[in-house]
């Protein structure tokens, strides 16, 4: 029966296990539709946020330097194809 | 850094540190300082069972109330391997004499 018994670890540095350099992230960003089809909406309002243009600004919608689309009338909003497979959306005066 | 601090006559050895060679697992130089420790203090007692080992995970300490020449010999042969492993290590381990 050994006196002492062998660790031949005892000296080691305990590291923590296998730290990663990741399990960092942004918060999400809300992008998508803020106005339904068919649903009334002001003139200066924000219809579609997106990265890039998923969808096309149509007849009375303008669309900012990030590609936020806005109604420029009071009106309707409506999505609508554009060409083969796009998309785009308008507001038409109620 | 392992410090190793013994006195001239081999009646207290004190062992402290960590040898920060490579992560836990991989450190050659904590395997050698701990089969060197294990097997010297493992013999000194088979020579006299008086010797006293104490390990609180922040210090080892090595106390030879023995007047035994063979358990002398024995302790003095460990600090001079780990002077050894000193020569070659000596970023990891440390080897110095207090009284």
């Amino acid at each position: 029966m050994l006196f002492i018994s062998l660790n031949i670890q005892r000296f080691a540095h305990v590291k923590a296990q296998g730290s990663t350099h990741n399990g960092r992230d942004s918060r999400g960003r809300r992008l998508g539709a803020k106005a339904a089809d068919g649903q009334k909406i002001n003139a200066g309002s924000i219809i579609y946020r997106q990265r890039g243009t998923k969808i096309y600004p149509g007849k009375n919608v303008g669309m900012g330097k990030d590609h936020t689309l806005f109604a420029l009338i009071t009106g309707v909003v409506k999505y609508e194809r554009c060409g083969r497979s796009k998309k785009k959306v308008s507001v038409y005066e109620a | 850094m392992i410090k190793v601090i013994y006195n001239s006559d081999y009646k207290n050895l004190k062992i402290t540190g960590h040898a920060d060679y490579a992560d836990y697992g991989k450190d050659i130089v904590c395997a050698s300082v701990s089969s060197i420790i294990s097997t010297s203090v493992n013999l000194a007692h088979e020579f006299n069972q008086d010797i006293k080992y104490t390990d609180d995970n922040s210090k080892i300490e090595i106390i030879n109330n023995t007047n035994d020449e063979n358990v002398k010999i024995v302790l003095e042969n460990m600090i001079n391997m780990l002077k050894d492993l000193e020569r070659q290590y000596p970023k990891n381990i440390k080897i110095s004499k207090g009284e």
